[in-house]
């Protein structure tokens, strides 16, 4: 037998067993790491990558068709997602964590499992040869300092919403931020591509994460490629003035008219704001400043983060810390008992409720299928009494489409909701429910719910998706249908109990299959083309029984007289 | 949970394994943007000579389409809009041509004096088509009291995507580094905005007004690669028209332009 010391003297085996050991080291070590562009970058490109963002790089690979947001064009440089500052290139980290945790709510994966840190660190370096910009980088990108973090607070939460309205969010993402600005509807990316402005009360699909941070970070960087703009000095609200006297300015500027005194006053705002946007320009355009300058750019530049993270506080306030558990196992959606009548839509009893969770998927099992949802989930609530029960169905949804002709197929498009049950309860868990696109064999139950008719709902029976007939026979449903700040609210109340065998017939605590199918007209939806879940299930919450109180009682009495007549028997016996 | 997931996945396969190529969008950037001279000296001229012309639309002219105002309503559907891809005069005068030198490498410099200003008044850009010399500055004007976000695509230099708040009157832009263009520049916000900025290296360029006319002044005499570049009827980048300037005198050259395709497809250039 060879012992290494016969190949290796011993300082080569030291050296050889700190090097095995730091293998780990490297392997976790980030992105300082990611080596020159390698024929096994390539390889695992054009494996993992090259279908959506093509072998050049362009973001036409063979899927990018069907997929909305589109792969990244990586032969632009721009990049959304960066910890650099506007106009500046990512970082290799920045790239390395994209593709390691990939974009929520766009079709980009995480790759942490299915590539090696190695393979990830490949990649990366071989993606920075599709762009020239990274070749004739001369330093490295400056990166943006989260330094003067302003922590998440009340105040903080109210200055930002201040600022959500005076920078003019609201015009994509809306009144209260669910990306259903005005201007929502006819955005388009740096390639001519449709795109949606982020519903910032679904924290759980920014692409860049949900951290004050990577918020934070969205705004100073700005999303490259995107109509999102960054916070840049020069065009930054007020630029180079002070907290104070930018709101004095605003309040000054939004009255009708001026007294001389004002003008004089905001003209010197104007003439500070001047002096500092020249500032911001030189920079950009590469003139040295003087120290006194750099001292006024250093100051308003202030200011700009300061108002950013008081913005990305009011952004983080919007939205949950993470997506809620959908409506399964302890979280199953539960109708609850009440005495008295049903609460009408706008009751506040609704808001003693929790909401359940549905998430919907976009339908891609029939033709013609949709690739690109835009509607992430539908809430529920639901309450019953002996005879009726009601429920409360929150979905949001970035338009409000009631009857819209689409240019390409004629087709009138509108949105719209299904809530499908079984017509028949399946027996036990393991009993065979009907297929979960709208039945098949074994047929639904469905309501069916269109923004143009809000106030109504209208009872199907389908043997398939394509296969729905709306019932001869109506039930009694009442229904009130309405949208508000990008949210669809639809309460609809019927009877436990009908007439019809076609119908659902409800029983208290007997669990109930339930799924949905809803339609966002301006995107397309149609038919078939749509978002759906699969089966969960609602029960209507037993009510606990009133001889709870007789039978405990009885119990306890029963035991002590017969532990009673034992004793007795025993003294009589021992005596 | 696991439905869930399960969804996702099958959502993901699907997108993966449906085919369909990408139409490739891309156009070759020789054909549609202008051409600069590699370097370009300025220096003073004297006893230059003049270049000027009409440029004219040939084929049916399409009628103007109404621009479908989406949102401010009372600043911005005010008055009627008309979408200017196309803007043909009295005689098919063809205004928002440009024209210009292509292979001039000394000449005049450029006229310090001028203001160079963009303005979005009604939330329509005017003017159409601005010519903005390379690291001088363009300023947008907004007197509409609605947010505008002046967003340039330029490929490059750095793209430009600024919030024009309502309040901000006159927003400078940072002069560019390169020559480039004509690039676009459209309003995120009010997605019916479109503008076009060439940035240039040398002051012989010229945009066409509503008679269709161009002039360039104070050319040093000398044979040159007269050029046009025009939004919806393309560029004569293979086939520039040759004119020859003399001392003091003025030279004319006209064209006739086409819809892109047209022009396609005749394989014709003025």
């Amino acid at each position: 037998m060879i012992r290494i010391q016969q190949i290796l003297p011993n300082t080569k085996i030291t050296h050889l067993i700190l090097f095995l050991a730091i293998i780990p080291v490297l392997q976790f070590a980030d992105a300082q790491n990611v080596p020159q562009a390698s024929e096994e970058g390539k390889r695992v490109y054009e494996k993992s990558c090259a279908h959506c963002h093509g072998t050049e790089g362009r973001g036409d690979g063979s899927a990018a068709e069907n997929l909305l947001p589109k792969p990244r064009d990586f032969t632009r440089g721009l990049y959304k997602i960066r910890s650099t500052e506007a106009g500046e290139l990512p970082t290799d980290q920045d790239l390395l964590d994209i593709i390691t945790k990939g974009m929520p709510g766009s079709s980009m994966p995480g790759w942490e499992t299915a590539l090696s840190a190695n393979e990830r660190r490949e990649v990366v370096a071989y993606i920075k040869t599709f762009h020239d910009g990274f070749k004739e980088q001369e330093s490295p990108p400056r990166q943006i300092s989260l330094a003067g973090k302003i922590a998440y607070s009340e105040e903080s939460v109210e200055i930002g919403k201040g600022l959500y309205t005076e920078l003019g969010c609201i015009e994509c993402h809306g009144n209260i931020g669910r990306g259903d600005g005005t201007s929502a509807p006819t955005l388009t990316d740096e390639w001519g591509f449709q795109t949606w402005p982020a519903n910032l009360a679904q924290s759980w699909n920014f692409r860049g994460g949900s951290d004050t941070e990577d918020i934070f970070k969205r705004f100073i960087g700005g999303l490259a490629g995107s109509p999102m703009p960054a916070f840049e000095g020069d065009s930054f609200l007020n630029f180079g003035l002070t907290s104070a006297e930018s709101k004095r300015l605003t309040e000054l500027e939004n009255r009708d008219e001026m007294t001389a005194a004002e003008e004089e006053e905001s003209g010197q705002y104007y003439e500070k704001m001047d002096a500092a946007v020249n500032i911001a320009l030189n920079i950009a355009e590469g003139t040295e400043l003087s120290a006194e300058e750099q001292q006024t750019y250093t100051e308003a530049m202030k200011v700009v983060y300061e108002k950013s993270w008081h913005l990305a506080n009011y952004v983080k306030s919007l939205a949950p810390e993470k997506r809620p558990e959908p409506a399964i196992g302890n979280n199953v959606l539960r109708s609850q008992y009440v005495t008295d009548a049903l609460p009408a839509k706008t009751d506040a009893a609704w808001d003693t409720l929790e909401s359940s969770h549905f998430p919907l998927v976009a339908q891609v099992i029939i033709e013609p299928r949709q690739f690109n949802p835009t509607i992430d989930s539908v809430n529920v609530k639901s309450f019953y009494n002996d005879t009726e029960v009601a429920f409360l169905f929150t979905w949001d949804d970035r338009t409000h489409t009631t009857a819209e002709e689409d240019e390409e197929t004629g087709n009138i498009l509108e949105d719209a909701l299904a809530i499908q049950f079984p017509v028949k309860i399946p027996q036990g868990p393991t009993a065979p429910k009907p297929y979960f696109l709208w039945g098949g064999r074994l047929p639904v139950y469905l309501w069916q719910w269109k923004a143009s008719a809000p106030d109504q709902v209208t009872e199907l029976t389908a043997k398939g998706i394509n296969n729905a007939e709306a019932q001869a026979v109506q039930s009694d449903i009442q229904a009130e249908g309405s949208y508000t700040n990008g949210q669809y609210t639809l309460w609809v109340k019927r009877a436990l109990k009908t007439d019809d065998k076609k119908d659902l017939q409800l029983e208290p605590g007997v669990f109930v299959p339930i799924a949905f199918s809803a339609w966002d007209g301006a995107n397309g939806d149609i038919n078939t083309k749509r978002v759906i879940s699969s089966w969960y299930a609602f029960v209507l919450e037993p009510v606990p029984s009133s001889k709870r109180f007789i039978y405990p009682p009885l119990v306890a009495l029963l035991s002590v007289g017969l532990l009673l007549g034992l004793r007795g028997f025993v003294q009589r016996r021992n005596s | 949970m696991k439905t869930y997931l399960l969804a996702c996945f099958t959502v993901l396969f699907a997108c993966c394994y449906v085919g369909g190529a990408f139409a490739d969008h891309h156009e070759t950037a020789e054909m549609t943007m202008l051409q600069f001279p590699e370097s370009y000296k300025a220096m003073s001229v004297s006893n230059g000579g003049t270049i000027s012309g009409v440029v004219k639309f040939e084929g049916d002219v399409p009628e103007m389409k109404m621009l479908e105002i989406t949102k401010d309503q009372a600043v911005c559907g005010a008055t009627e809009k008309f979408d200017e891809t196309l803007v043909v005069g009295e005689g098919n005068a063809l205004k928002n041509t440009i024209v210009y030198l292509m292979d001039i490498s000394q000449g005049k410099d450029f006229d310090k004096a001028a203001k160079l200003e963009m303005d979005q008044k009604g939330c329509q850009f005017n003017p159409h088509v601005q010519i903005v010399p390379v690291g001088v500055r363009v300023t947008m004007l907004n007197n509409d009291r609605v947010n505008h976000n002046v967003h340039i695509f330029s490929s490059v230099n750095k793209p430009v995507n600024k919030q024009q708040t309502k309040n901000r009157r006159k927003m400078p832009l940072a002069g560019v580094k390169k020559a480039e263009g004509p690039v676009s520049v459209k309003c995120d916000i009010h997605g019916w905005m479109s503008a076009w900025i060439a940035y240039v290296p040398h002051p012989y360029f010229a945009v066409t007004n509503e008679m269709g006319e161009f002039t360039l002044e104070n050319v040093p005499p000398g044979t040159y690669k007269l050029g046009y570049w025009h939004e919806a009827c393309g560029t004569n980048n293979e086939s520039p028209a040759a004119v020859t300037v003399e001392a003091g005198g003025t030279v004319k050259q006209d064209f006739t332009l086409m819809l892109k395709k047209n022009v396609a497809e005749s394989g014709k250039h003025n």
